[in-house]
């Protein structure tokens, strides 16, 4: 067999695929993958450093733009944070909106996951109705919080402002539509002949190798591992609610395929029953003054279950009114590097941004 | 699986079935997507209601907020003149500013497209470049619960009404070391209040050393420019509360007790020594009289010993602290407090001359002749009559006469029913005091309650203790019995007559309205006016007096360069403490600039 | 959340063998404090002997009044769903820390981010020296003593336009003819 010879591909940093800038350099024969470095650093905005100077609310705006499609987990993950260095308890009722965005925000997240990964496999359709689909989403965020992808709502104490009038039977009814919709989309791709031919054995993670090497979230799910933050460490109302995390063997992207798309039924069924248990009463439990807000000293961290898998924040006071640190790390940190780079070679140059776009790559994430 | 899989290849094609649906897109801009009823778009700044206090711009956590003098907004106390303008290129709409506005002026719109090939056109100041199509959009808002702004003061410890009657034991208890840091985490730190403050006192900065817990800054801080805080921690009239950003729509910051707590913290003579460490220059061998140890006099005399000045006062009482010593009533204004104040200053090296009453025991020739500057103040010691019959029997006695002898030790009795006159500070202490000694007291008061110029936590205060009080009541007469005392006040209640021109209502009696309230003392508590008895005739060339106080130009200097003035008795005073401290403090400012060339 | 049996089991677990002390946060949280030779040691023993086996987490603290980094390792245990944190404090000066890559391949992520905010040296660390940052040679810039506001201003221009500027305390400190002492201002309002 002639050796076929090696060469250098500089894939991105244009966006490759639905992800964000990033660069991967290819080592590659023919059209297979040799061996695959990434690079990160197109998108590094120093929002670490920037919280650093500012007060503990103000680091809001900021969170919130750490990965595009995951505004919400961020916001809730550093509040919870805040919360456990201030002892600030929650309000029962704020607890259960929280789970309704986090839910909505996973929903939306699917839908966004939808078009890249059906894009990048070659199916641009499924990209149109899903992302005009998760406008109705927006729509709801905007009714509920005044913005549509940023949204600067889950803060320490609870949310920022109370349900509007009618909210929830909008919510209800998205929700009917985008249950119906699944049929839809199971005609457009995952029943597709091209879409599975294309995800079924490729971009494997090794069960016995996914915990270790730091996948989480669907990658992790996909592989046959049940780990889900919401039922390992729960968090707000999720011990309350009644819903399954699925699981799937293979660890391939068909796998990852399958979990997400049973994950979007079960967001449907954990919106719908928040809603019926949501109590009345407070939904803030209302911060100081926030220029003169003093967190007490120590650290905490926090993780919380995002679309793409598990995020964590560990945050430290030195007793002022402005974090000492703020550390953010998501699933794209593990997944967009190393697991990335584990994973490619072996496989063909088409579908390195099919691959990305399964792991959850999210490059801002990584670098922030 | 077959190779080739049918069902899942024509699976697809189950989307032509979209074909001739409605699509879901909004044609624009033939169909307009109306944004959200509390959508996040371009910020709407009512001019008239922001008071410029940028505390919008402080929380900005993208710099984008400018605060610009506004030239059509002229700034006063209570409103800073500047306004914000945004710079729409850094904004990122998240409505911080708007959460911790305090007056609610500012809130975003529904308009989110902005469209200009001018970058330098993204500056511009919401409510002023958008003011006829913001206003209606207006979608994003804060009110007093969704508001970052904490509107609730938090309250201040009393004894209970029933309790406090009882004797002269202080009324306020003071703040707490947590009730005080969370009332100063409350106060957004715009310095508005320094503009009222007739001292200007470092307001922001004191009150943000206590909530960060650093009390003896606070009090360093304090004793920067207001040698006597206790006092006004406890008595101030607190102009600055009346123009708190807070107060528009919630509790303005407790200033006051928060300067209360603050000097708590320095108990003792040494205790404040120690924290507020003074400089005192050496000496420089110039001297200041000053005639008077009153708030005003004390201040001078205190900054100028820092100074290096020689300073003599020259106190006609048995104690120092005029008005405040013996015009307000103790459960105010404890003795010991007093005399903690007084006993500092000596420390720095004031002197004070007890009982010397300038004119009797020392001329003022003397002390003219003998010091480089002279200060007066000398406040107002003359009770004016209330002008109506038989006001001069046995039993009708001016309010401040009154406080004078129950401050000194003495005692006045008031009989069993008593009626005072008026409705300021010292009508409701003279009621105070006498519902104290155990009197049923009533409070006649011309114009309606909320017109009372008392602080209304006075007010309040004597309510509580069972003074009565009946607004609109003019009197007309006191009646006498047979030996010769007061049997009675007749008084005719008043309508209130609204002004033109806007001037606040007039009171105007109603005829045949008139009644008799039967008491055995009445206390009249309707002004007072200065004594300038012992001021040697060919003084008064230089040293302007008209309507019946001195003239100063801004030094507190009248018109005999040597001589200055200051508190009650000047053009300045606003007849309180805090502004006599400021008399004080300009007229200090004033004497060293006219002795510099002296040094 | 009084029921802390297994989260002391494990502190027990961890800091015996390895005579360093610790101590139990609260439910499923529990940190551990060793000097930088025993991390390995401790990570290795936790991930092999204890079933620790997931790396949650890595980070760095610059505690610049101490002058000291502050590297906490955070590890995870699916079975027992405990939080493990390692902590050790290493001289701001030179500062150097073994690496873990070894034990767990994604740490070199974390190792090389250290490597260029903080300035963190690992020895044997493999991967490019520039992570996020390209061509960067100012001080790391997670280090406290970096001033973004300082370097943006030197290293940015403003836009025009916005000099105009005023600060309310300053506006209303003129008007009224006074001043701020100067061991006041670190009082006032922050711009």
């Amino acid at each position: 067999m002639i050796r076929e010879k090696e060469t250098t591909l500089y894939l991105g940093p244009q966006h490759p695929g639905i992800t964000g800038n990033m660069m991967i350099k290819l080592k590659v024969q023919g059209d297979t993958v040799v061996s695959a470095t990434t690079h990160v650093g197109y998108l590094h905005r120093a929002f670490e450093k920037l919280i650093e100077r500012r007060n503990w609310l103000n680091a809001f705006t900021l969170l919130c733009r750490f990965c595009v499609p995951e505004p919400d987990p961020m916001e809730l993950t550093y509040a919870r944070a805040v919360e456990e260095l201030d002892n600030r308890e929650v309000p029962e009722r704020a607890k259960y909106i929280r789970v309704i965005v986090m839910e909505l925000a996973r929903l939306q997240s699917f839908l966004l996951w939808y078009a890249g990964q059906a894009g990048s496999g070659g199916l641009y359709t499924m990209g149109q109705w899903s992302v005009g689909d998760r406008n109705y989403v927006l729509d709801l965020f905007e009714d509920l919080t005044g913005g549509r992808i940023y949204h600067m709502y889950i803060w320490p104490g609870g949310v920022r402002r109370d349900l509007p009038d009618g909210w929830t039977d909008k919510v209800l009814k998205t929700m009917d539509y985008l249950e119906n919709r699944q049929k839809d989309y199971n005609q457009l791709m995952f029943d597709n002949t091209v879409f599975q031919k294309r995800a079924k054995g490729v971009g494997i993670i090794p069960k016995d190798k996914a915990v270790e090497w730091g996948v989480v979230g669907p990658p992790l799910r996909g592989t046959g591992i049940k780990s889900d933050v919401r039922i390992d460490e729960p968090y707000e109302i999720y011990d309350k609610l009644d819903f399954v995390v699925p699981t799937f063997e293979g660890g391939d992207i068909w796998a990852r395929a399958m979990v997400r798309q049973e994950e979007f039924r079960q967001s449907i069924s954990i919106i719908r029953q928040a809603i019926e248990k949501m109590p009345k009463g407070e939904y803030y439990n209302k911060v100081p003054n926030p220029m003169k807000w003093i967190v007490p000293e120590g650290q905490a961290w926090a993780k919380t279950e995002s679309v793409r898998g598990e995020i964590g924040f560990y945050v430290a006071s030195n007793g002022t009114n402005k974090p000492y640190r703020v550390h953010a790390k998501g699933a794209a940190y593990t997944h967009g590097v190393t697991v990335l780079e584990k994973v490619l070679p072996g496989q063909n140059i088409a579908d390195v941004s099919f691959i990305m776009n399964s792991l959850g790559v999210c490059p801002p994430e990584i670098e922030r | 699986m077959s190779f080739i899989d049918l069902k899942g290849l024509l699976q697809p094609l189950g989307a032509l079935k979209q074909i001739g649906k409605k699509p879901h897109t909004i044609r624009f801009p033939y169909e307009k997507k109306d944004a959200s009823d509390n959508y996040r778009g371009l910020h709407y700044n009512e001019i008239n209601d922001c008071i410029g206090c940028g505390n919008c711009s402080t929380i900005c956590p993208n710099a984008a907020i400018d605060m610009i003098d506004l030239l059509e907004v002229e700034g006063n106390a209570g409103d800073s003149g500047l306004r914000p303008r945004i710079d729409n290129g850094r904004c990122c709409w998240c409505a911080l500013c708007v959460d911790v506005c305090p007056t609610g002026s500012l809130n975003l719109t529904k308009d989110y497209i902005y469209v200009t090939d001018d970058p330098n056109s993204f500056l511009w100041m919401p409510g002023v470049d958008n003011k006829e199509e913001g206003k209606d959009l207006i979608s994003y808002t804060s009110d007093t619960t969704t508001s970052l702004s904490m509107y609730d003061r938090v309250p201040m410890r009393e004894l209970e009404g029933k309790e406090r009657v009882k004797s002269f034991a202080e009324v306020v208890l003071g703040y707490t070391e947590d009730e005080a840091r969370a009332e100063a985490e409350r106060c957004i730190s715009c310095g508005l209040c320094t503009e009222a403050c007739p001292e200007h006192m470092h307001i922001p900065e004191y009150i943000n050393a206590i909530a960060r817990g650093e009390d003896e800054d606070a009090v360093k801080i304090i004793y920067d420019n207001n040698p006597l805080p206790e006092m006004c921690g406890k008595v101030c009239t607190r102009r600055c509360e009346d123009v708190c950003a807070l107060q528009v729509r919630g509790d303005a910051v407790a200033i006051r007790w928060l300067k209360r707590y603050a000097t708590e913290t320095a108990p003792t003579v040494e205790a404040i020594k120690e924290v507020v460490n003074p400089v005192i220059e050496e000496p420089n061998g110039l001297t200041v009289g000053i005639i008077g140890a009153g708030p005003a006099g004390l201040t001078a005399g205190y900054y100028l010993a820092l100074k290096g000045y020689d300073v003599t006062i020259y106190e006609a009482q048995a104690h120092a602290g005029g008005m405040v010593m013996y015009g307000i009533p103790k459960y105010r204004f404890p003795l010991d407090s007093i005399d903690k104040q007084i006993e500092y200053m000596e420390s720095i090296g004031v002197k004070i001359n007890y009982n010397t009453r300038v004119g009797k025991d020392i001329s003022f020739d003397d002390i003219y002749k003998n010091f480089d500057a002279v200060f007066i103040g000398i406040g107002l010691q003359k009770p004016w009559n209330i002008g109506i019959k038989n006001e001069d029997v046995p039993g009708v006695i001016p309010a401040i006469e009154y406080l004078k002898i129950i401050n000194s030790g003495g005692s006045y009795d008031v009989g069993k029913k008593v009626a005072v006159i008026g409705g300021g500070n010292v009508a409701i202490d003279g009621a105070r005091v006498s519902a104290r000694f155990g009197a049923e007291v009533t409070i006649l008061y011309r114009r309606r309650v909320k017109d009372m110029p008392a602080d209304w936590e006075e007010i309040e205060g004597a309510e509580d203790e069972g003074v009565h009080i009946i607004p609109q009541a003019i009197p007309t007469r006191i009646i006498k019995n047979e030996k010769g005392r007061v049997k009675g006040i007749e008084y005719v209640m008043a309508k209130m007559l609204t002004q033109e021109g806007g001037g606040r209502p007039r009171p105007v009696a109603i005829e045949g309205s008139e009644t008799i309230y039967e008491c055995d003392t009445v206390i009249g508590a309707i002004g007072q006016q200065a004594d300038f008895t012992w001021l040697p005739e060919k003084y008064k060339e230089s040293v302007l007096i008209e309507r019946g106080k001195i003239q100063v130009n801004n030094d507190r200097q009248t018109g005999d360069p040597k001589i200055f003035a200051g508190g009650d008795a000047v053009k300045f005073g606003n007849a309180d403490a805090i502004s006599a401290i400021a008399d004080g403090f300009s007229a200090m400012k004033g004497i060293d600039k006219l002795l510099l060339k002296k040094k | 959340m009084t029921d802390l049996i297994k989260e002391q089991k494990l502190l027990e677990n961890v800091t015996n063998p390895f005579k360093i002390k610790g101590r139990v946060i609260r439910n499923r949280r529990v940190e551990v404090f060793c000097d930088k030779e025993t991390v390995s040691s401790v990570l290795l023993y936790a991930k092999t002997q204890l079933g620790y086996i997931h790396l949650a987490h890595m980070t760095c603290i610059d505690w610049i009044d101490e002058n000291k980094f502050e590297l906490i390792y955070t590890i995870w245990s699916p079975v027992e769903k405990v939080h493990l944190f390692v902590k050790t404090k290493i001289d701001r000066e030179n500062p150097v820390m073994e690496n873990i890559d070894k034990i767990w391949d994604q740490a070199n992520t974390y190792e090389r981010e250290m490597r260029e905010m903080f300035g963190i040296e690992f020895p044997g660390l493999i991967g490019e020296h520039d992570f996020a940052l390209e061509d960067w040679d100012e001080m790391p810039p997670m280090r406290k003593d970096f001033d973004t506001h300082q370097y943006a201003e030197q290293t940015y221009y403003n836009r025009p336009g916005r000099e105009d500027a005023k600060d309310v305390r300053e506006t209303l400190v003129e008007r009224s003819g006074t001043e701020v002492p100067d061991f006041a201002k670190k009082y006032s309002r922050e711009r």
